[in-house]
């Protein structure tokens, strides 16, 4: 059984699109990516699953269950990461988490200061005088502290430090090993390739495509640039290559295939430089849209 | 349990700064008042001043010199001062939630919407009871030096009930308007400019005759504190009226915020 399914899901705000016909699945115990730039719909998407927005058309469900009409249940199994967190702001940290616990049957408390604590979380000050970083950890405490089966994350990471997003991610990483299933927003590709077992992309409301990790990879373009004295254009007029662009005796390209082939061809050539990257994510999308 | 003790945590502040707001209103009130008390030059100025501007200011069934008929011209100011505050809270209550976009913290917990709202309209109507107690308290108070009779704590005990009535229509139409309005900055505004307009309606229906059906129309002529007074009782047209408008925005309260989309 799918824990998360949705059907054609649409939703416009008046003329505004939101999300046009979206479906996908996502299955028991996996981290799935959702990637798009800003404006593309992902928090649209997640504030539908939470029944926060209700969609113009289509549905959704968790657990097997409609997420409209079961929402107020189904959220007891669901932990929420928004890409930002607004709480009351005048309470303590510590209050604030408690006041979240009450509102589930099981006892969170060991949780939530494992978590506090793993989270550096100052507990005892009020939420109006933490800096955006420092309410990002409360609301991954907040989000985690009742051992939620399904998580959405919005775009976790901004905000957090280098150092906190390394624990973050071992903490998703482990909550994932235990069975959580979890649903991972980003713009950043990167985060989303380390974590994540498959991905959906969205653009301008539309998932454009659903894919395992690995065969995006192998499937994904990379991004070459050569730089080598009386280079022509011409040398690299392979199969694969495209967006071929030349100045200055460097060769620009993108190159989808397998990569021995432009290794061999650069091995013949005695360059200044040469890097091999792997494209960002609006290049991707510029080739998606090809 | 746990959404209604913290809002009520959080709504302290406010129902302090409003109770003292009445208690300085009544002091004051007082103060003049001990200028008027048993002064029959007082009642000479009055009879000499227009019928109409004494309708106005809603002095024509009192006598001013006395305790009762400075409470019931203290009514009409106290039933302002309460309904703003009841319109606030139960407009605030609700659109503060999506104004400080909390909403996608509180509505993402397992509760339900309906839930949500019964629990804060329970807090806003504790504050509304704290506030209608802290008006009783200083009027009794306030009028205990003056040794009124029993027929003005039956009266000031009317007045209260009618204050209580005004509250709860004005807390209904607020906690509405935060429920259904799409532009949820506005709600706060909405409600006390309503609540103002129909404030002026009730002073212009008491200037005109021909106005007088506008009576219906604002819950400040529901309960006229000349008729409490003459009467000793509240008139159970309105009392039913008050309750069909408190009934009718409360479910239209709970519909639209079960349908609508959350604004964050």
């Amino acid at each position: 059984m799918s824990v998360i399914e949705a059907n054609h899901l649409t939703k416009y705000y008046g003329k505004a699109r939101g999300i046009i016909d979206v479906s996908f699945q996502v299955e028991e115990g996996e981290i799935f990516g959702f990637i798009g730039p800003n404006g593309a719909g992902k928090s649209t998407t997640i504030r539908l699953f939470l029944s926060l927005i209700y969609p113009t058309s289509g549905s959704a469900t968790i657990f097997g269950k409609d997420c409209i009409k079961y929402g107020p249940e189904l959220r007891r199994d669901i932990g929420y990461l928004p890409s930002d967190v607004f709480y009351y702001e005048r309470m303590k940290v510590i209050d604030l988490l408690k006041y979240s616990a009450s509102f589930y049957d099981r006892d969170c408390t060991q949780r939530m200061y494992e978590l506090a604590e793993l989270m550096e979380l100052e507990l005892h000050r009020r939420i109006e005088d933490l800096s955006y970083g420092n309410k990002k950890k409360v609301g991954i405490v907040q989000g985690l502290l009742h051992q939620p089966k399904l998580l959405f994350l919005d775009e976790p990471t901004a905000g957090l430090d280098p150092l906190m997003q390394r624990k973050f991610f071992q903490l998703i990483r482990e909550e994932n090993q235990r069975g959580v299933t979890v649903f991972f927003s980003s713009h950043i590709l990167g985060e989303v390739q380390r974590l994540c077992n498959r991905v959906g992309i969205i653009k301008e409301g539309r998932v454009i495509e659903i894919a395992d990790i690995r065969t995006l990879q192998q499937n994904n373009y990379k991004k070459v640039r050569v730089e080598a004295p009386g280079l022509d254009a011409a040398y690299f007029d392979l199969p694969g290559v495209t967006n071929l662009e030349f100045h200055n005796s460097t060769v620009r390209f993108f190159y989808k295939g397998d990569i021995n082939a432009v290794m061999r061809k650069i091995g013949e050539l005695t360059v200044s430089d040469v890097t091999i990257e792997e494209p960002t994510l609006e290049e991707i999308f510029m080739h998606y849209y090809e | 349990m746990n959404i209604l003790v913290r809002e009520l945590k959080a709504n302290l502040r406010s129902l302090l700064i409003w109770g003292a707001i009445v208690i300085l209103f009544t002091v004051l009130g007082l103060s003049k008042f001990s200028a008027y008390a048993g002064n029959p030059e007082m009642l000479a100025v009055l009879d000499a001043m227009p019928p109409a501007m004494l309708a106005a200011l809603n002095m024509q069934a009192f006598n001013l010199t006395t305790v009762t008929g400075f409470f019931g011209i203290m009514f009409t100011y106290f039933a302002l001062l309460l309904s703003i505050a009841a319109a606030m809270w139960g407009s605030d209550i609700i659109s503060k939630e999506e104004r400080d976009k909390t909403v996608e913290f509180s509505l993402t917990l397992p509760v339900t919407r309906s839930r949500l709202v019964t629990a804060k309209a329970l807090a806003a109507l504790v504050n509304c009871v704290g506030l209608l107690l802290i008006t009783w308290g200083v009027s009794l108070a306030g009028a205990a030096k003056y040794q009124p009779d029993r027929e003005f704590y039956r009266f000031l005990g009317l007045c209260m009930l009618a204050l209580f009535i005004m509250q709860l229509i004005f807390l209904a139409i607020g906690i509405f308007l935060g429920c259904a309005m799409k532009r949820y900055r506005r709600a706060s505004s909405v409600a006390v400019s309503l609540l103002l307009g129909t404030y002026f309606l009730s002073v212009l229906s008491s200037l005109d005759q021909d106005l007088d059906w506008l009576k219906y129309v604002t819950p400040f002529k529901y309960f006229d504190p000349g008729m409490l007074l003459r009467e000793s009782r509240l008139d159970l047209t309105f009392v039913g009226l008050s309750l069909a408008i408190i009934l009718m925005s409360m479910v239209g309260a709970y519909l639209t915020y079960n349908r609508r989309d959350l604004y964050i």
